[in-house]
């Protein structure tokens, strides 16, 4: 009993410790009686797909494709992982160190180092401060909030239409051009085909599946690539893959899938494979050009009544100009593929109705305009350009392009910009002779040579002095290259704010974190099918915004507030006002088109439909009339030729397509004696770039002892004692990954794969979790932007080359380090 | 009421409030106004009486010490980032004080709102209780379980709090604590989270020769 006179002594003391409430309460009514809707299946959408969910105990529970999607992605398997992540951004949270210095603060260890939470209200107040900092300080080119991405779904809760709208309530700032997914193809496509074409819809599955011959997928893997969309994805495509691979089987149509390895779309149609070295498609080009032209198989009367400059091509083309003829002979040398397979292409191409599908990743590479440019001419030549089944597409890979269009009117979103008339509180359009705009993948070299003058698509753009960055729905420490030059950036940033549902990389290298919610905690509306617009969806609130997390319009509204214009900003409509609204105006525009029910109707179905298009096939109208119907091209007419680029002057973009050497190249390229082997970072399999990555019951259907696979050939596997599931480091002078290996008899000798989008996770010397934000650590988990090179395609684009990029790799033998990337920012002893 | 009843009673009532006293110091960060409890009169006499316990004395004196440091808002702000790190963001790397990281393998990290969320919220439910909306956190939190238990020691008998310590708490304490001494750069929350470890240890050993 001695311990119960011990406790009772306690009693004596006193009887009251601490006099806050407990984190207990007395269960109030409603929740005794259960939630009343609770049980349920909602619908909503998202970029993998419409779904529906069913909540129980207060709780995402079950998860299941949306009734009209026979094709769904196993994505959806994976959202609730993002609900419910360990790693979610909880409360609003600020770098210590930022805390108690401001632009003062030690930036060496941004990305290492320890936070504190504050209230909404501390975090606001001081975002406003630092925006008043940078605004009174620096002036508008202090300030970058154009870097923005993928975003989630929905139309009202965008999240980069919030930040922008509300940051630039506040002041002007930096914006970025561009995007890292297309960016050399949306730049040079213009001059050559009038419009970007990546993001044009194209040619209806249905009219290829009768017409076409034969199809090519240039570096394309559309299989993969179509699961995710821009909006909620109908994934109707695939039943058009579906025809394709019957008719592929019956030979009626043969897809030859020109790429460096075997993509799941060739293994899925079971299609015929033409090996090409990495970054050596322009050769490949040159030489089926050639012999098209010496064989006389090209259509000379299309090349004469709808393009332009063949004749100042022509010259390069058979060595006239530069005194190397481009024939099969010559181009098999660079890019590996036999002088018999290029005159045999150029016969097959020829013949027949032939659809060119060119897929993105051969753009994102140095020089990166010229395999779209010359794939446009090689089209030009076959004639087929506006003939269904025939020409170029440059898209039938992404967001359900080549699904007919209902033709229905889409609904509007939440304003990006300021309504007319509105003015920023710092209204300073002074960026101190800087540009207030710069392309996409160039921050990170204006931040490291701010005034620094480069040439950029016939402009000329002089780097802003940035000193601090807003993010909101963006990793960019995700989609940038070499994260060793984006550690020396972000030591000169004096602040960083992003707002995340997840301890996203770029969260952990911040300075103010803010935490929104999901999709799924919040009340939206989407278009179904980016491009089939197929239809509305409801996105319904599953439950409410976990811990402190808010909406993006909450968070912004509560910021607008702050500068005291919250009724400018939410122009006096709450959520719901908003989504009646845009419902309302989108029914307007359809009325006596497209029946839409009341708003009520609607959500309570959850969708409306538009019913299907009719097929169309891409620039028909400009075949049966090119004066009627011209191209966006200077002449109106394709350009081979382009004098406007020709002008530019560019050694790097001359003013017809070229073969030019790249910085690095594999298979007896630049570089290649120390880094024998190209690593290529496409698009992932079982993410939206590094959206789903964190999802950890999902992620492990596909990592291999917890990291990123890398994908290895026999060969080489074999020269390095490497075996599938051993670990791997890939390493280059840029930097270093551990990764998992998987051998696999799709990927020649000299070629590795690690997909794009996996979440960097450095650590220090000798795997110590400490020291990650030090230049030169090594990533745990396998973000292939570690290794990647950070140029510009060229002087035109300025765009990202990520595919030209050489490693090596070895078996990895020492300490394996804790995968770092998913734990949220790594505490530090100090 | 008998003699023994309201001896009980005493008890209960000290026990019950060690364990709001530690749900609270794992509910939010220190700040001034618990400071300035916590440094009371009051407050110093409980824990220097709960120190006469020779299994709790090093820890509790570590606590004092570290409070009577708190003499700056920087001091304070150093032990929010402390338990920041710890309790706030991610797992891994840190101590996040949910049951369902430490109960479905070390490997795993389960997904919060889980089962072990479930279940508290059925006990909670049971007990006419919920989790305050302006504690926005899985029921599984250390807090919540540890103020649960508060809330047993004053409304149930010994068998029931004996089942929900050893089923609910003491099950992944151990390892709880393990992952707080591994991951904490100061000394306050190692201190605190083995003080709440042998507290349950012991409470545990009473309530079994009781009962």
């Amino acid at each position: 009993m001695k311990r119960r006179d011990f406790l009772k002594g306690l009693v004596s003391t006193s009887y009251v410790v601490l006099s806050g409430a407990s984190v207990l309460a007395p269960l109030n009514a409603l929740a005794a009686a259960g939630a009343k809707d609770d049980d349920v299946w909602l619908t909503t959408g998202s970029h993998f797909g419409a779904f529906k969910m069913k909540r129980k105990n207060g709780v995402i529970d079950q998860v299941i494709p949306f009734d009209s999607d026979k094709y769904p992605s196993d994505m959806i398997n994976g959202v609730k992982g993002l609900v419910y992540n360990p790693s979610r951004v909880r409360y609003p949270m600020v770098r210590l160190d930022f805390l108690l210095n401001g632009f003062e603060s030690n930036t060496s260890q941004r990305g290492d180092f320890r936070f504190v939470r504050v209230t909404w209200d501390k975090a606001l107040h001081l975002f406003k401060d630092s925006l008043d900092e940078v605004q009174t300080k620096y002036g508008p080119s202090g300030l970058h909030a154009g870097q923005t991405g993928w975003r989630a779904t929905g139309q009202l809760h965008s999240c980069t239409s919030h930040m922008q709208r509300a940051v630039g309530m506040h002041g002007n700032f930096v914006k970025k051009i561009g995007d890292y997914s297309t960016g050399a193809g949306q730049t040079i496509l213009p001059y050559i085909l009038g419009s970007t074409e990546v993001y044009a819809q194209g040619t209806s599955w249905s009219l290829i599946l009768e017409e076409s011959d034969t199809i090519v997928l240039w570096s394309n893997d559309p299989y993969k690539n179509l699961q995710v969309g821009w909006n909620a994805e109908t994934h109707e495509s695939y039943a058009y893959l579906a025809q394709l691979k019957e008719k592929v089987k019956q030979g009626k149509i043969r897809v030859i899938s020109i790429d460096p390895v075997v993509t799941k779309t060739q293994e899925y149609l079971g299609c015929e494979q033409l090996y090409v070295n990495p970054q050596t498609d322009v050769p490949l080009m040159l030489g089926i050009a050639h012999e098209m032209v010496t064989k006389n198989l090209h259509d000379t009367k299309f090349i004469e009544g709808y393009s332009l400059g063949f004749d100042q091509f022509l010259p390069y083309l058979m060595g006239e100009s530069d005194g190397v003829p481009k024939t099969p002979e010559w181009a098999s040398k660079i890019c590996g593929v036999s002088p018999e397979v290029i005159r045999d292409l150029a016969k097959v191409m020829t013949k027949g109705r032939t659809q060119m599908m060119m897929g993105w990743c051969i753009q994102r590479q140095q020089h990166g305009e010229q395999p779209y440019w010359m794939g446009a001419v090689l089209a030009t030549m076959i004639g087929q350009i506006g003939l269904p089944g025939g020409g170029i597409s440059y898209g039938h890979h992404y967001s359900g392009i080549g699904v007919p269009s209902s033709g229905a009117a889409a609904p509007g979103a939440f304003p990006r910009n300021l309504d007319e008339g509105q003015k920023p509180i710092f209204d300073s359009n002074d960026f101190k002779g800087a540009s207030s705009t710069i392309p996409v993948a160039r921050w990170i070299d204006s931040i490291l040579e701010p005034g620094k003058i480069i040439d950029s698509n016939g402009s000329k753009v002089t780097f802003p002095d940035i000193k601090m960055m807003v993010f909101s729905g963006n990793n960019p420490w995700n989609h940038h290259q070499d994260r060793n030059r984006m550690k020396q950036a972000f030591m000169k940033l004096k602040c960083v704010v992003s707002i995340d549902m997840n301890w996203t990389a770029t969260c952990r290298f911040s300075d103010i974190v803010l935490p929104a919610c999901t999709t799924f905690e919040r009340n939206d509306i989407d278009i179904y099918g980016s491009y089939a617009n197929r239809g509305l969806l409801s996105m319904q609130k599953m439950v409410e915004p976990l811990y402190e997390s808010l909406s993006d319009f909450e968070i912004f509204t509560r910021f607008a507030a702050i500068l005291g214009k919250e009724k400018e900003y939410t122009r006096g409509m709450t959520e719901k006002d908003w989504l009646v609204m845009l419902y309302n105006d989108c029914k307007a525009a359809n009325a006596g088109k497209f029946d839409m029910p009341l708003f009520e109707e609607f959500w309570k179905a959850g969708y409306v439909y538009f019913g299907e298009g009719k097929p169309w096939t891409r620039h028909a109208d400009f075949r049966n009339d090119p004066e009627i119907n011209p191209l966006g091209t200077p002449s109106g007419l394709i350009e081979i030729f382009s004098r406007k680029i020709a002008q530019y002057n560019y050694d790097d973009c001359p003013g017809h397509p070229t073969w030019m050497e790249k910085a690095e190249r594999s298979h007896g390229g630049p570089g290649s004696k120390k880094f024998p082997v190209w690593m290529q970072s496409c698009h992932p399999d079982k993410r939206l770039h590094s959206q789903m990555c964190e999802s950890q019951e999902f992620r492990e259907t596909y990592t291999v002892k917890g990291r990123e696979p890398v994908y290895i050939s026999l060969a080489d596997a074999k020269e390095r004692g490497i075996k599938s599931g051993d670990i791997v480091r890939v390493f280059n002078d840029r930097g270093q990954l551990l990764a998992g290996a998987v051998v696999s008899n799709n990927f020649p000798q000299s070629i590795i794969r690690i997909q794009e989008g996996a979440w960097y996770g450095p650590v220090g010397p000798n795997g110590s979790k400490e020291g990650g934000a030090e230049i030169g650590a090594i990533c745990s988990y396998g973000d292939p932007n570690t290794l990647t090179l950070d140029i510009g395609t060229s002087k035109l684009a300025q765009a990202c080359s990520a595919y030209t990029c050489l490693v090596d790799f070895e078996k990895y033998r020492g300490k394996v380090p804790e995968v770092s990337s998913f734990s949220g920012p790594i505490q530090v002893n100090v | 009421m008998n003699v023994s009843d309201m001896n009980d009673s005493a008890v209960n009532q000290a026990r019950a409030m060690v364990y709001r006293l530690l749900s609270s110091l794992f509910a939010k960060e220190i700040d001034h106004q618990i400071l300035h409890e916590l440094t009371g009169e009051q407050a110093q006499a409980f824990l220097a009486q709960l120190a006469s316990e020779p299994a709790f004395k090093q820890d509790i004196d570590t606590l004092i010490s570290v409070l009577n440091t708190l003499k700056t808002d920087k001091a304070l702000l150093e032990l929010a980032a402390d338990y920041c790190g710890l309790f706030l963001v991610g797992s891994k790397h840190s101590a996040s004080p949910y049951a369902s990281l430490y109960l479905n393998g070390s490997d795993h990290e389960t997904p919060l709102f889980g089962e072990q969320h479930q279940q508290m919220l059925q006990f909670l439910k049971q007990s006419k209780l919920q989790v305050q909306t302006s504690f926005p956190e899985p029921a599984d939190h250390l807090a919540v379980i540890l103020a649960y238990v508060e809330h047993l020691c004053l409304n149930s008998d010994k068998t029931t709090q004996l089942n929900f310590i050893e089923s609910n708490l003491n099950n992944w304490l151990g390892n709880f604590a393990a992952k707080v001494i591994e991951c904490d750069s100061g000394q306050f929350y190692c201190a605190l989270a083995r003080l709440t470890k042998n507290w349950v240890a012991s409470d545990l050993d009473d309530l079994k020769s009781e009962s």
